[in-house]
């Protein structure tokens, strides 16, 4: 085998002590069964607090919404709760989710409703006093029509703009930047209609804020984005309206990888692999959407650029300092000039190094022909983990059970397969590299997936167990752990130590 | 040299000895093409007036030429359609260098930037914006004459018809023993080496490429050249890769040591070009031997400055006129600035005797849409400008300044105490203080 083609996370304290304690996940594991997730609400708050401070060195005022959907934790949300008021809310996109920020401790006017609502979703959010980012004309007036008709009081709201690329045109910088088609909130160029409606139910709504969120990694498009709803705000105050806060959304992006190197070198071979000068890197030579068309590349790499400079505070950071197109200030200096707030939702980027999933290894097996090559199957399987659906690339961390055996520390390259009777069921369609063989028993710990991959594609799919999730915090040398629903952020939990 | 038309002028560019005493290479002789003198300012002007003739002259001044060009090729295409009544769009994936945006919209070019990569993936989304462009393209309505440089063979034909035998011309007959270009299209590495390899199969050509995490404008990196159809590995005997840090040493002396007003992408060709060939230099050592090796200088400097300013500020560096805020330390900015809160400045605005001046410093934008009855508008940086050469108000007239917090008004109303104004006043907490103590603020 040539050089191992790791891609090996970027582990930070806590986390990387945590994984350290091996005895004690190995014990986690043995008590609650495999695949087993594992939380440290700590770190959510000190994101939290990060995020806050790249705002405050621009002189903004605002809050940061936590993204319920990136994790159904409690514990999360709990510890959030617990921050300051007045700095930390949370996005919430479904009923359920509504229910559970409540009843984790957050009070109304510290939620935000998104996404797509029902009238059920509408009612509860206007009830308790939640400000509801509308995504369409049509909201407007479901909302408007369920205050009246209960007697409700007069709701907070956001109106989510998107389509900014026609926009731009009319902003006269000669240049049409196209964007990613969104199927959220209201085209600028129809904006007119939402003005009038927002006039129209004044009694009943008011407009306290403008939002956007763009799904792509291009801090260019985002400030352009910026830019058009600062000018928006403009026209709604020149119309007697008020709003006051701007919502950028999230998207800042987390950095996955410790080296940039691995990252380049991987993706360098994937290339390679796909036009066929080196062997494949992939179960059945998968081109993550590469192909091989006469000898050139073609396509597009579904992957998240798992290795980035900059990300999450920094991006933010970044974004806020970037000259708006046609103002010329820094998106920053604009919001600040003309009164603004900033309101943030991070998911993703918020619960950056804040957990991990176990699982357990059943079963190691020669794959196929290629002598070098094995089979992995754990006790998990690609809807309890999903990095690869998100296109995240990483390596897990071997825990060894018991400590490693002399002479057997060789790179050694492995597919990691599921334990669902399908032969799709893998947890990575590439091949991994780990410092050594795994042996049935051991665990091998996916890092930093309490963003959108733990058990977010979960299901009960073949009676295979769920993942429990436990809470965790560093107590001396040692950890203490409760069940993720019995989590509390309160000074002396309950719980266990190890 | 009297011609009808400014496409005779495209090519014939001159092969200039580098001085051996700037690039220290013993035993071998570095000539650089000067493909910057083409009439249009690049390499590019080549293959771009090959690509789009054929199109042009049979157009009858219907249609948009259309290109997937951030740089030099656009900027010739875009000239090329103008002069013959069309259009040109440029899409690309990003145009990275403001200057060359600014030149093409100068130009008359249309440009779509497509958007960025997606935050959260989509699996199934796994054709990328291109794929999307040439569809548009292949529309059977479509009057878009696509040049397609990245896999157009004519790219390559210009240059093995004109760059390459130009070299073998002037280096009387013969083929020089390195020929080093960086890779973008591929189509000028690709022409020239074909016609030197007929001349002699014995020249030995280096690509150059980008470092995979860098950008040099115009050159692409190892994993990009795979894209491009034009690319053949077979073309080159080595191929390396180059960062901007040497792209832009290399450019500095040539700029500076040769008289060779060059860009990054001719410099990173340069400073590859000595880095290679320095072991091949030391072993002629003491063998009597003499060898030669020719690298394309491909465009020049004017359009990379902000390019440079980013990457190497120092080199663009200005000596500092005066005193500025900037210069006041923080400790000396609470020193030496009088404040006034809200309440106090309220009073002094309605009853001072004289009224003071409200100098608001945010932009024409965020003062039209909210500010204090009254004031005046002078955004920060002209003010900055202002206050350098000294006091733009009486001495006699008190001020009040105001900004958004409070923080750049304390060290401008430091810096004009400093000069002498008796009576300057900072608003503490600028004008979201001003709001959010429900002090009237309006909209003219």
């Amino acid at each position: 085998m040539d050089v191992p083609l790791y891609l090996r996370p970027r582990v930070e304290p806590p986390l990387a002590s945590l994984l350290r304690a091996q005895t004690f996940l190995h014990s986690l594991v043995d008590a609650l069964g495999s695949p087993l997730n594992v939380l440290i609400p700590e770190v959510v708050a000190e994101n939290a607090a990060r995020f806050r401070a790249v705002q405050r060195r621009h002189h903004l005022a605002g809050r940061v919404y936590y993204a319920h959907k990136a994790n159904r934790s409690s514990s999360l949300v709990r510890r959030l709760a617990a921050e300051d008021v007045a700095a930390v809310g949370i996005d919430v996109a479904s009923l359920e989710e509504l229910r559970h920020a409540l009843g984790c401790g957050f009070t109304g006017d510290r939620i935000m409703a998104t996404g797509p609502k029902d009238a059920e979703f509408l009612w509860l959010a206007a009830r308790v006093g939640a400000t509801v980012n509308l995504d369409s004309p049509g909201e407007l007036e479901q909302l408007a029509g369920l205050v009246r008709g209960h007697g409700l009081a007069r709701v907070d709201v956001l109106v989510r703009l998107s389509g900014f690329e026609s926009a731009a045109v009319q902003g006269g910088t000669g240049t049409r930047l196209l964007a990613r088609r969104s199927r959220f909130g209201t085209p600028v160029r129809e904006a007119e209609a939402l003005l009038s409606a927002l006039e129209r139910h004044r009694d009943v709504v008011e407009l306290t804020g403008v939002a956007y969120h763009l799904d792509t990694t291009g801090v260019e498009e985002k400030a352009r984005a910026l830019e058009q709803c600062v000018l928006f705000m403009d026209e709604c105050r020149a119309r007697g309206l008020a709003p006051r806060a701007l919502d950028i959304g999230g998207g800042f992006g987390v950095g996955y990888l410790a080296d940039a190197e691995e990252w380049e070198r991987w993706t360098t071979a994937l290339s390679e692999a796909v036009l066929g000068v080196r062997p494949p890197l992939t179960w059945r030579g998968h081109g993550y959407g590469l192909r091989n068309e006469g000898g050139t590349v073609r396509g597009n790499a579904a992957l998240y650029p798992a290795h980035r400079p900059t990300a999450g505070p920094g991006y933010l950071d970044e974004l806020l300092s970037m000259p708006a197109p046609v103002l010329g200030r820094p998106s920053a200096t604009l919001l600040l000039e003309h009164l603004h707030d900033l309101y943030i939702e991070p998911g993703r980027s918020l619960v950056d190094q804040c957990g991990l999933s176990l699982a357990r290894v059943l079963d190691v097996r020669p794959a196929g022909e290629e002598p070098d090559r094995y089979l992995v199957r754990l006790g998990m399987n690609a809807g309890d983990m999903s990095l690869e659906e998100h296109g995240v690339l990483m390596d897990p961390v071997l825990l060894p059970r018991g400590g490693p055996a002399d002479g057997e520390e060789e790179p050694v390259g492995v597919f990691l397969a599921g334990n669902l009777c399908l032969e799709a069921d893998l947890i990575t369609r590439r091949l991994v590299h780990l410092p050594r063989l795994p042996r049935a028993g051991d665990l091998l710990a996916f890092t930093n997936t309490a963003g959108y991959a733990m058990d977010f594609h979960a299901h009960r799919a073949q009676r295979q167990p769920l993942a429990r999730t436990v809470a965790v915090e560093p107590e001396g040398d040692s950890w203490r752990w409760c069940l993720d629903e019995d989590y509390w952020p309160l000074t002396s939990p309950g719980g266990t130590t190890a | 040299m009297r011609y009808d038309s400014i496409t005779e002028a495209i090519g014939n560019t001159p092969l200039v000895r580098i001085d051996p005493a700037v690039h220290g290479l013993r035993n071998i002789d570095l000539y650089a093409k000067l493909e910057m003198l083409n009439p249009f300012g690049s390499v590019k002007d080549r293959p771009a007036w090959h690509m789009a003739r054929p199109h042009l002259e049979g157009a009858d001044g219907e249609g948009t030429v259309v290109e997937l060009s951030s740089g030099n090729t656009a900027k010739a295409l875009a000239l090329l359609a103008g002069m013959h009544g069309l259009k040109f769009k440029s899409v690309t994936n990003r145009m990275r260098v403001p200057e060359i945006k600014e030149l093409l919209l100068l130009l008359g070019a249309e440009i779509e930037e497509l958007p960025g990569r997606s935050e959260c993936l989509d699996p199934t989304d796994t054709d990328d914006p291109l794929t999307h462009f040439h569809q548009a393209l292949s529309d059977p309505d479509s009057t878009y004459l696509h040049t397609d440089q990245y896999f157009n063979p004519r790219n390559t034909e210009a240059h093995a018809a004109g760059t390459g035998p130009e070299i073998v011309k002037d280096l009387d007959g013969r083929v020089p023993d390195w020929f080093i270009a960086c890779v973008g299209t591929a189509g000028s590495s690709t022409g020239v080496a074909r016609v030197l390899r007929e001349h002699d199969p014995a020249v030995r050509v280096l690509g150059l490429v980008a470092h995979k995490s860098d950008f040099i404008p115009g050159i692409r990196t190892i994993d990009e050249v795979h894209q491009v159809g034009l690319f053949d590995p077979g073309t080159y005997d080595t191929i390396e890769s180059v960062t901007s840090g040497e792209a832009i040493d290399g450019m500095v002396t040539l700029i500076r040591r040769c008289g060779l007003l060059s860009g990054p992408t001719g410099g990173a060709a340069y400073q590859g070009a000595v880095r290679h060939l320095r072991d091949a230099d030391a072993e002629l050592d003491g063998t009597g031997e003499r060898r030669t090796a020719v690298f394309i200088v491909c465009d020049r400097a004017e359009s990379y400055l902000s390019y440079v300013r980013r990457r190497r500020p120092e080199l663009l560096g200005q000596a500092k006129r005066g005193h500025t805020a900037a210069s006041l330390t923080d400790a000396e900015a609470q020193a030496e600035a009088r404040v006034i809160t809200v309440a106090d400045a309220r009073r002094w605005t309605a009853e001072g005797d004289p009224r003071p001046l409200v100098v608001d410093l945010r932009s024409p934008h965020a003062y039209g849409a909210l500010h204090i009855e009254g004031s005046v508008n002078i955004v920060d940086e002209v003010f900055d400008e202002l206050v350098r050469g000294g006091l733009p108000f009486s001495k006699r007239t008190p001020v009040l300044l105001a900004c958004p917090v409070g923080e750049k008004s304390l060290r401008y109303a430091a810096l004009l105490t400093r000069r002498g104004h008796p009576d300057v006043r900072s608003l503490a907490g600028g004008i979201v203080a001003w709001r959010d103590a429900g002090a009237p603020l309006v909209r003219e």
